[in-house]
């Protein structure tokens, strides 16, 4: 190999991008030429350089700035169609002050979960239609936020603890490392106005949220599966127990999960 | 935020310019959230990097509309010292002690990455300081992964080249 050839191929060489009959040839060359081996050591030093000084990290306001951007965004998302029927939705609360203390209370926590913790109103499609919208909103904010998880361990003895008098009803979680579902941990989220614990597994590259809250007078149901905006969205009931699983996995390692949880 | 110090630290070096970066970001955020439906089994860093790559070469397309003078394949950069470097110092061939770069000289560091132009400038900050893959760079920059390797080639070479004229020329200053 020539010098032209080989500083050419230099830097991919140091990032391990070429492939073994390259490497070799540019390895056998380096051994003998100096010249190159110098120009290789100086992109080490300045790639290290770069990374100790280059990166310009956001200053703090910034995810302030963006979060009331984004709050903004949600409260113009209801169509024309939603508002009358989230007239109706705000009216019925009004009579009821219970929950439309508990709906403020909730709001307030809601806060704490972060800037992007808005979700859409009730509609008059019914239920199921708003859990699924609760979900997936749920779903997309925790991959929109710094980390999906408030309490981050893959040890299922650090996540199930902090639960305990975060939420009502502490969410089983379960280790699934060697079934190929390893524990990302738990955070606490929102779904149809009560706060709700999540597990969030991962399955290679894919994010899955589990959430999960009793609902004692549901029969037990099989796995039903809806694809909303390109995630799959897998919904259960087992002994007194509501699952809801999120995440962009397709539907039959979806349903390995739920057979595992 | 997901993402937010990697989304602001392309778009500062895209823009050169705080607040300019810091708007780019929120813009590219707005659409990143409007656009989530398109996010489909992808990892989020790089879709996130592209969106925030595209709405910063909009603004320097914005900014070349309005000053009528700057190419995007030029430099960018009017800071001392960076500004008076050519590209053409490439072709230098430096001396054996020219070679010890002080890598520690954070100044020289930086204005050395500012003089690159944009396409040289993004494969750096994506390889060296986010440490995505040439995939994943070609992806964010729309580029053949061959493209990505020349061009990160070319940038590298460039950038050494840059930072010995600026020592070269920090050490004549001091003599
Ligand atoms: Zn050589």
């Amino acid at each position: 190999m020539q010098c032209d050839r080989v500083q050419e191929l230099l830097g991919a060489y140091g990032d391990g991008e070429l492939s073994g009959d390259e490497r070799r040839s540019m390895s056998t060359h380096l051994e003998s030429c100096k010249a190159c081996g110098d120009i290789l050591a100086d992109y080490g030093r300045i790639g290290r350089a770069l990374k100790r000084h280059g990166r310009v990290c956001a200053p703090p306001v910034l995810a302030a700035r963006i979060g009331a951007a984004l709050d903004q965004i949600e409260s113009e998302l209801p169509s024309a169609v939603l508002q009358p029927a989230r007239r109706f939705a705000l009216a019925g609360r009004v009579f009821d002050m219970r929950g439309f203390a508990r709906r403020a209370a909730s709001l307030a926590a809601a806060c704490f979960i972060g800037a992007l913790a808005a979700w859409n109103f009730v509609d008059a499609a019914g239920q199921s239609d708003r859990m699924e919208r609760d979900v997936l909103n749920a779903h997309m904010r925790s991959l929109l936020q710094e980390s999906p998880v408030q309490v981050a361990s893959n040890d299922k003895h650090n996540v199930q603890p902090w639960f305990a008098g975060r939420t009502d009803f502490a969410p089983a979680v379960k280790d699934l490392a060697e079934d190929g579902f390893p524990l990302v941990g738990g955070r606490l989220d929102y779904v149809a106005d009560r706060r709700v614990g999540v597990v969030v597994y991962k399955r290679g590259l894919h994010m899955i949220n589990v959430f999960m809250w009793p609902s004692p007078s549901s029969a037990d149901s099989a796995p039903r599966i809806v694809t909303r905006k390109g995630y799959n969205l897998l919904s259960w009931s087992r002994s007194g127990v509501s699952y809801w699983a999120a995440s962009d996995l397709n539907s039959e390692e979806m349903r390995t999960l739920s057979r595992l949880l | 935020m997901a993402h937010l110090d990697a989304a602001h630290n392309l778009a500062f070096h895209l823009l050169r310019e705080r607040a300019d970066a810091q708007d780019a970001v929120q813009d590219a955020y707005v659409r990143a959230y409007r656009a989530f439906a398109q996010l489909q089994g992808e990892d989020i860093k790089p879709w996130l990097l592209t969106i925030v790559r595209n709405v910063c070469y909009r603004r320097l397309q914005e900014r070349r509309r309005m000053s009528n003078v700057i190419s995007l394949d030029e430099t960018l950069s009017t800071r001392a010292g960076a500004a008076s470097i050519e590209a053409e110092c490439t072709a230098n061939t430096p001396s054996p002690e020219q070679n010890a770069i002080r890598a520690s000289d954070a100044t020289v560091l930086t204005q050395a990455l500012a003089a690159l132009p944009p396409a040289f400038r993004e494969v750096i900050v994506l390889r060296e300081l986010e440490e995505l893959s040439y995939r994943e760079v070609a992806d964010i920059v729309g580029a053949p992964i061959g493209t990505v390797m020349s061009r990160l080639s070319r940038a590298r070479a460039e950038l050494r080249a840059l930072m010995m004229k600026l020592l070269a020329q920090d050490n004549n200053n001091a003599m």
